[in-house]
């Protein structure tokens, strides 16, 4: 996918994703060692009256089904094309928000919009696109959100690509 | 009389603070192991790939610099702090690749105070958290706020 392809506004369903206590206390264990990531007990007695998976998990997740997503798309593109090999890595994000604890047994559906197309003036080769990546609960709720930003190469001069 | 709590509150922060902790040894197994799970791009799993990428070579996750950020930060300061858990980051930006072999420790700036207006018991710290490797160069910039009990 080139930067020329992506269409704005978009929205692109990612697929679902179920948050089981034992991934959320190893995730917890590892990375944010916090009682109510970690301790059932005393996460009962926590603010959150419960287990909750830490929000780099809830983030985490996004990038993992997101990849899946272009590498389920891309098995039909030629990947042969060096130039393709610039895309994928991002200089950051913005507006992060864990909006609703995610406890065991939950399901999230994923997804990503790009909302922003922004010309590079130092690297000509690439674009960088800004993408709304959220995630709903089974009810609907919105759980979490949050802009990403990627590069994405440009398709080269002179390509009938 | 119960001695007032030892851990940091809301009153307890002023702008201009900063705290100096961590200590993160990055090695090439973790880099994989979390991109494998996470983020199984070829530039954070495979050193020839990462080379052909913007990044010059096998490179952390931007996600797994974000959770050993936050290990480094439950471990030195959250532990410390009357904490009410996280609401997100205003801002996050990946400065430097994070490399095999590159030792990881954070500064935590404290940038402006706010009372909560719709809750008496807590505070928002506004915070400058910066993870800095061995060589001194910034590796994540993260703009964030953090939620701190008041004391009573």
């Amino acid at each position: 996918m080139w930067f020329e392809d992506i269409v704005l506004d978009e929205k692109k369903d990612l697929g679902c994703f179920t948050f089981t206590e034992d991934a959320i206390i190893a995730f917890g264990r590892k990375y944010d060692p916090q009682p109510f990531h970690v301790d059932p007990q005393a996460a009962k007695e926590s603010l959150y009256g419960g287990l909750i998976a830490s929000g780099w998990h809830t983030a985490s997740v996004w990038m993992k089904l997101a990849i899946e997503s272009r590498q389920n798309e891309s098995k039909s593109e030629s990947q042969s094309s060096g130039a393709l090999a610039r895309s994928g890595v991002s200089p950051g994000f913005e507006n992060m928000r864990w909006l609703k604890p995610v406890r065991p047994g939950m399901t999230l559906r994923y997804s990503m919009t790009p909302i922003e197309k922004v010309d590079l003036k130092s690297r000509p080769e690439l674009g960088l696109i800004k993408t709304l990546g959220e995630a709903h609960d089974e009810a609907g709720t919105l759980v979490f959100r949050f802009v990403g930003k990627g590069f994405v190469a440009r398709k080269p001069k002179g390509s009938m690509a | 009389m119960t001695a007032p709590s030892p851990l940091l509150h809301f009153e307890d922060f002023h702008p201009g603070q900063t705290f100096v902790f961590g200590h993160y040894a990055v090695s090439r197994e973790e880099i994989v192991e979390f991109a494998g799970e996470f983020d199984p791009q070829p530039h954070h799993l495979d050193d020839d790939a990462g080379k052909r990428s913007l990044l010059g070579g096998l490179a952390a996750s931007g996600w797994h610099v974000c959770a050993m950020a936050m290990r480094m930060v439950v471990d030195g300061l959250i532990v410390k702090a009357a904490n009410r858990g996280g609401v997100g980051a205003d801002e996050c930006r990946w400065m430097k690749p994070v490399r095999p072999g590159d030792i990881l420790r954070v500064e935590v700036e404290v940038l402006e105070t706010r009372a909560s207006t719709s809750r008496s018991d807590i505070g928002f710290v506004h915070v400058a958290c910066r993870i800095f490797n061995q060589r001194e160069q910034v590796a994540l910039l993260a703009m964030t706020p953090i939620l701190a009990r008041r004391r009573a």
